[in-house]
């Protein structure tokens, strides 16, 4: 189906609700509803499978309306249908959805304690990236929000843990994090363990907030472009690419081809650069540091011909409102393209290694399998979707910028466990070695940059694009000044959560790390907390049976 | 299913050269485009103080001793510069750049960060007023 078609089906299902249609862009429909319908209308989408929920963005419209409004953003190929719902300050109050779509779980809390939205029916109130000392009833995205406002008050703690960590009888809860040798960024994890079984898992982000949100509505369009690509330093470009796209599709301005491709020529070193680090991560949770050591070692020289091509090693600043700063000379084409060779040969070898090897393959084959329906449910996204055979793919489902001249293909992988993940990510490595081959030798002749207004004419947009670890959303509002309304960001990794949380449960401790890197999480892109408790299971050993067990082994 | 897959790369690594490098007493060259300390030139400059407007960690201050002279000061605190190169890119008249070569920052003492680039008797100028109480201040 085309966009057309499929907005006038995304329109027919949800007529019942209807308040007010509108057509902000040529791929956008935004029916208004009231609260009480929406879970009618989420339900409606939901059932006849009209694409994914990708985001949920929420709109303070200022004192003067005393209004907010909420955005369920739902994507479906190129065409974005978005149900918008206002509500007044004072009485914010939404039923929610994450029953119905779990992802939904992580938006609302986000809106939750970053707008005032009130939720019923989500029943958490622990807080998701607000520090516990933080006041009550003081939103920092609300358009009135003050800096005094947000004076620390005493007495509000998070959960503390039981003494010793048990929990009662035979549970414990180990406590890893925030920080810990074993974590390469802050994060904070409970697993409560019966013996060496994981029952139930708890996860705490929020240690490298930086409000980044809020910091973009003080500056203007330019300064924003470096703010955003500070968001990751791993996905410094994609996050400056979505942010780029967007304002130019606001000020209708497009880059000129010859700036277009040599952005996606980026992206792809970019990816390449990310995934080969990750193999590196993956490969020593799971205790192989001579696979970390040489996929680092040939990681540089992506990050070499990166520092070559824009500058730098990791904030390449490639972007520019309108297009790109940097050309592809002769001399840079020649050092892609060796650089490239070599690297292509390495990746072979690495696929191979993760396929073939014996003591690789025993902490990665079936362990954490997700289902195709388990990845649909979760809303995954990225290579960890794509390992369990859903093409979640913005470059082929929604292509942008130059991916409609140089298009990739997606790549699927059916068995959705950790050998799969690592599979999907080298086996894409090598599709974007021969896609950044085919844009070096047809890199299309013209100038590398546009004039942009300083000015953005009023209005919003939706910007999406693939990160290395999946669709990355970017929801820009302008009010027609010289900085932006609104910039609401949904990094991939805050999907991909639920993953691990969900698959932990049940496996054995040991198992825990491989499936953190297996989602290739980022902390710093998303930071967010989640709970999730569960019954647990007994397939393994209990904390009886491993005490009995280490008697008699140290009896002998 | 093998044993040993990266065993022909350990092998092999023991007749190669090292991968990391005795920095600093081994040297690579930064490439021409690599992005280091800021460099300016007040002789080019008008003082249109577009690079100071879209900086985006306030890192370069522009003071203006007398525009139609050419007396120039640039302040740049290269602890607060973020590496971007926009301030060049907005600079109509070619005066600013980014150094390749000037990039190894470490320093025992924060006043060594504040850079100021002008005619010796320009800064001289500025830091003597700088000096007097801030009611005579001619910054900004």
């Amino acid at each position: 189906m085309n966009i057309e078609q499929l907005l006038a089906q995304a329109e027919q299902l949800l007529a019942p609700w209807n308040k007010e249609t509108i057509h902000p862009e040529s791929n956008r429909l935004d029916v208004v509803i009231i609260a009480d319908d929406l879970r009618a209308a989420v339900n409606a989408l939901h059932d006849a499978h009209w694409g994914y929920l990708s985001a949920i963005t929420g709109l303070d419209l200022g004192p003067a309306s005393a209004q907010m409004e909420a955005l369920y953003h739902f994507c479906s190929g190129l065409a974005i249908t978005s149900l918008r719902v206002r509500l007044p300050h004072d009485n914010a109050s939404l039923p929610s959805i994450a029953d119905i779509l779990p992802p939904a779980s992580f938006f609302e809390r986000e809106m939750q304690e970053m707008l005032g939205f009130k939720f019923s029916g989500l029943n958490i109130s622990e807080r998701l990236f607000l520090p516990d000392d933080w006041p009550e009833d003081v939103y920092p995205m609300r358009a009135n929000f003050t800096l005094d406002q947000a004076a620390p008050v005493a007495g509000r703690h998070a959960d503390e843990l039981p003494e010793q960590g048990v929990v009662g009888g035979n549970t414990f809860v180990i406590p890893i994090g925030p920080q810990h040798p074993a974590l390469k960024e802050p994060g904070h994890f409970e697993f409560t363990v019966d013996g060496e079984i994981v029952t139930a898992a708890r996860m705490r982000l929020g240690y490298a907030h930086r409000g980044i949100e809020k910091a973009a509505e003080s500056r203007n369009w330019i300064q924003n472009l470096y703010l955003f690509e500070r968001v990751c330093g791993i996905c410094s470009h994609t996050h400056a690419l979505a942010y780029s796209l967007g304002v130019e599709k606001l000020a209708q301005v497009e880059a000129p081809p010859r700036a277009q491709a040599i952005r996606e020529l980026v992206a792809g070193l970019e990816r390449v650069h990310s995934h080969l680090l990750w193999l590196g991560v993956a490969a020593h949770e799971a205790g192989f540091d001579t696979l970390f050591m040489y996929s680092w070692r040939d990681r540089e020289t992506v990050m070499n011909l990166l520092e070559q091509i824009t500058g730098n090693r990791v904030n390449y600043s490639a972007n520019l409102l309108g297009g790109v700063k940097c050309d592809i000379g002769p001399e840079q084409a020649k050092a892609i393209k060796e650089g490239l060779n070599y690297l292509e040969t390495r990746i072979r070898h690495y696929l191979e290694v993760v396929t073939t090897d014996v003591m690789f393959l025993n902490r990665t084959r079936g362990i954490g399998t997700i289902s195709y329906d388990e990845a649909v449910k979760f809303g995954l996204l990225g290579p960890t979707a794509r390992a369990s055979g859903l093409v979640r793919d913005v470059r082929v489902e929604a292509p942008y910028g130059a991916y409609t001249h140089f298009p990739v293909s997606a790549v699927t992988e059916t068995n959705g466990d950790l050998e799969a993940r690592c599979e999907v990510r080298l086996k894409e490595l090598l599709v974007s070695c021969f896609t950044m081959r085919t844009i070096v030798d047809n890199l299309p002749e013209g100038p590398l940059t546009v004039r942009m207004p300083r000015k953005i004419p009023a209005g919003e947009t939706v910007s999406r694009i693939e990160a290395p670890r999946g669709e990355l959303f970017y929801f820009i509002k302008s009010n027609g000044g010289e900085t932006p309304a609104r910039v609401h960001i949904r990094t991939p990794s805050l999907c991909n959560w639920v993953s691990v949380l969900e698959k932990a449960v049940g496996r054995q401790l040991a198992d825990i790390p491989m499936l953190i890197a297996g989602m290739d999480p980022c902390f710093s892109c998303n930071d967010r907390v989640v709970t999730l408790k569960r019954p647990g299971s007994n397939e393994n050993w209990s904390w009886k049976q491993l005490r009995e067990y280490g008697i008699e082994y140290y009896k002998r | 299913m093998k044993i040993g897959t990266m065993l022909k790369d350990v092998i092999e690594s023991f007749f190669k050269k090292n991968a990391t490098q005795l920095y600093p007493i081994e040297r690579t060259p930064t490439p021409e485009r690599f992005r280091g300390n800021l460099q300016y030139n007040p002789a080019a400059c008008t003082g249109c103080c577009l690079c100071v407007k879209d900086c985006p960690s306030k890192a370069i201050e522009l003071v203006t001793l007398d525009r139609a002279a050419k007396r120039f000061v640039l302040k740049y605190h290269m602890d607060r510069c973020v590496y971007c190169g926009q301030c060049a890119i907005n600079c109509r008249f070619k005066c600013m750049g980014m150094s390749n070569t000037d990039w190894e920052h470490a320093s025992l003492n924060k006043e060594e960060f504040t850079i100021y680039y002008g005619k010796d008797e320009d800064i001289e100028q500025l830091l003597a007023n700088l000096a007097k109480p801030a009611a005579e201040s001619i910054v900004k």
